[in-house]
């Protein structure tokens, strides 16, 4: 075993977090790390110590492809480990390569760390209640979690190619389709107005995007509002499950503030939240709260912004 | 159809307690049925009642965790495994042995079902490594599952897309919360499930560890906070004019 530590996802973006965690567990020594790719290079691929350019596969789409590709490659060249942006896919397709190679896999993890015999890293459990640190011994495979690490910016170095055969999958994908996305990025929006179950009805909404555009924000919202009700689409839900943010201000209207919410926004640099139960758990996550009717404090805040013109 | 259902009983996180260092106090924490396996089990049953058969409900946990076997059964669920050992202290991998060999040893299935991710640790990790394991196809994140004769169709919820895909049976899947709306219990259903079989085995006999070395967890402390935990009070009007001032001053709001 040698100490490369190979990086991949599916996503560009994702793939340029995952190069830059790597980057760290080899202590800042490019030429360490490489960053994988299946079946086509691409052009916003970040990868300072090259590529490595798994040829075979015909696509990078399905994660039980992605996955054999990945272990017959690890087999040959023996990686100390490979991590894994913590996408859907990305879960997946590390959890499947662990389980071929037969060694550990750490899930969703943040600051990564090596000592040369194991991998370290940080993770959150129990809804984000708590932090634990985990290990693993080398070699291991690792999910990263995605929006952890800055994503890499330096230019690509050269590419290797390897051809470990086609890969076939037993299963057929009859069709695939974006999902309606929304308008706004909320990972790089300033101001977050997020939308919760307090909220009567879908057409109260408007509401609330009207005061995240006067806030020159954008509007998240609760998984159930996107996942059971259907009112945003599912890219607008911030926790465990959906994006993670760290806007200057979150603003939490009629969200009780369940630990699995609060994991997707922790990280903001003010939260402020508006409920109308005093015991709400989204106060103790808050710096500013205002117990009340989001009916009443939502357009009471309007007109105090407009005051301040 | 003969159907396996995976279902953890979890640690509760909002009964859990931190003890005055912030490390979690687990022994005796309460435990639950990890959310999304309500929905694993519902479907389960969903895809009984379409094409008749049997749903099995499989567990690695401790004796403590029956309640939430029970929990299954209740629901509709015909009969249990129970695989003892520790799931805080057993990895994915180890975990996903486990459940494999249960799966094989009370087998055929033609449908195994998780949920995406478990309530306290959502990992994520378990299914794929058990649709590995066993070697039948897999699909993660269904939020639909029609099986029609020696086919299935399914539809993965991604996070910026949705895949149809056709999953030959057997076959194993995770689901979302979306797929379902999971039952509950009636009273005489609950009462019932204590007399359903549940059979019970030792998780390292069998399936051994081997040479394998598992992932595990070094310390755990409370995620810090640091909010202010400023409440402003006031009429509708005060409080909206104090909070902008307020943000104004973090200087968090620009014009
Ligand atoms: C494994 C797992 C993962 C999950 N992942 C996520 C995730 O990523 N993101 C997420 O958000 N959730 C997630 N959840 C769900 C989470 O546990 C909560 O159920 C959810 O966050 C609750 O949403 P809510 O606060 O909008 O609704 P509720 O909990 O119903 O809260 C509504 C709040 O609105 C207040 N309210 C009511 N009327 C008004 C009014 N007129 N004015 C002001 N306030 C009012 C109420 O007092 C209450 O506090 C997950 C759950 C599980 C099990
Ligand atoms: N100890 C366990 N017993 C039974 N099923 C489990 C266990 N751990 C995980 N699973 C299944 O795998 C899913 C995902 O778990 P995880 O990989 O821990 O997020 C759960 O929702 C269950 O369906």
């Amino acid at each position: 075993m040698n100490h490369v530590v190979w990086a991949y996802s599916e996503n560009e973006g994702v793939s340029n977090e995952v190069a830059s965690a790597a980057t760290d567990i080899v202590k800042g020594s490019p030429g360490e790390v490489v960053v994988v790719e299946i079946a086509q290079p691409r052009a916003g691929i970040r990868a300072p110590g090259g590529r490595l350019l798994l040829k075979g596969p015909s696509s990078a789409d399905s994660p039980g492809v992605v996955a054999e590709a990945l272990y017959r490659a690890a087999k040959e060249l023996q990686p100390a480990a490979v991590l894994v942006g913590a996408t859907r896919n990305g879960r997946e397709t590390a959890s499947r390569l662990a389980a071929k190679l037969r060694v550990g896999c750490m899930s969703e993890i943040y600051n990564l760390s090596s000592d040369g015999q194991s991998l370290l890293g940080e993770r959150n459990v129990f809804a984000g209640k708590v932090v634990a640190k985990v290990t693993c011994a080398l070699p291991a495979v690792a999910t990263v979690k995605v929006g952890s690490y800055p994503r890499m910016e330096s230019a690509p170095g050269g590419t290797r190619e390897l051809d470990v055969g086609g890969v076939d999958s037993p299963i057929r994908v009859a069709s695939r389709e974006k999902k309606a996305v929304g308008a706004v990025d909320l990972k790089s929006a300033k101001v977050i107005v997020s939308a919760g179950r307090g909220v009567k009805k879908k057409e109260d909404l408007a509401m609330l995007e009207d005061l995240a555009r006067e806030m020159h924000g954008a509007l998240g919202c609760s998984r159930p509002l996107s996942s059971d009700l259907g009112w945003l689409p599912e890219e607008h839900h911030i926790g465990l499950t959906g994006v993670s943010v760290k806007p200057d201000l979150y603003l939490a209207v009629g969200i009780s503030g369940q630990l699995q919410h609060t994991a997707g926004m922790k990280d903001s640099k003010v939260v402020a939240s508006i409920n109308t139960d005093k015991d709400a758990p989204m106060f103790q996550a808050s710096d500013y709260g205002i117990v009340g009717d989001l009916y009443q404090v939502v357009p009471a805040l309007r007109r105090a912004l407009s005051a301040h013109g | 159809m003969r159907i396996a259902v995976c279902v953890k009983h979890s640690v509760d996180e909002t009964e859990l307690k931190l003890d005055p260092s912030g490390r979690p106090q687990l022994a005796g924490a309460a435990g639950k049925m990890s959310t999304f396996d309500k929905n694993a089990v519902e479907e389960g049953l969903r895809l009984k009642a379409a094409h008749t058969g049997e749903v099995v409900i499989f567990m690695v946990g401790t004796p403590a965790s029956k309640k939430t076997l029970k929990e299954a059964l209740a629901m509709g669920a015909d009969r249990g495994a129970l695989v003892l050992a520790d799931p805080l202290a057993v990895d994915s991998l180890r975990t996903a042995d486990m459940l494999a060999a249960a799966i094989r040893k009370g087998g055929p299935f033609d449908v195994v079902l998780c949920s995406e991710g478990s309530s306290d640790t959502y990992s994520g990790q378990v299914p794929p490594m058990l649709g590995e394991l066993l070697g039948v196809p897999y699909a993660g994140y269904a939020r639909k599952v029609v099986v029609n004769g020696q086919t299935a169709r399914i539809e993965r919820s991604l996070e910026d897309s949705v895949e149809i895909l056709d999953v030959p049976v057997p076959f194993a899947a995770s689901v979302v919360s979306e797929i379902n709306e999971p039952r509950y219990p009636t009273l005489i259903q609950i009462m019932q499930a204590g007399k359903k079989p549940v059979e019970e085995m030792d998780g390292e006999e069998l399936a051994p560890p081997g040479a394998y070395r598992q992932a595990s967890v070094v310390s755990m402390s409370a995620q810090p906070s640091t909010r202010k935990h400023v409440m402003i009070e006031g009429s509708p009007d005060e409080a909206a004019a104090k909070l902008v001032d307020a943000l104004m001053k973090e200087g968090v709001l620009s014009k």
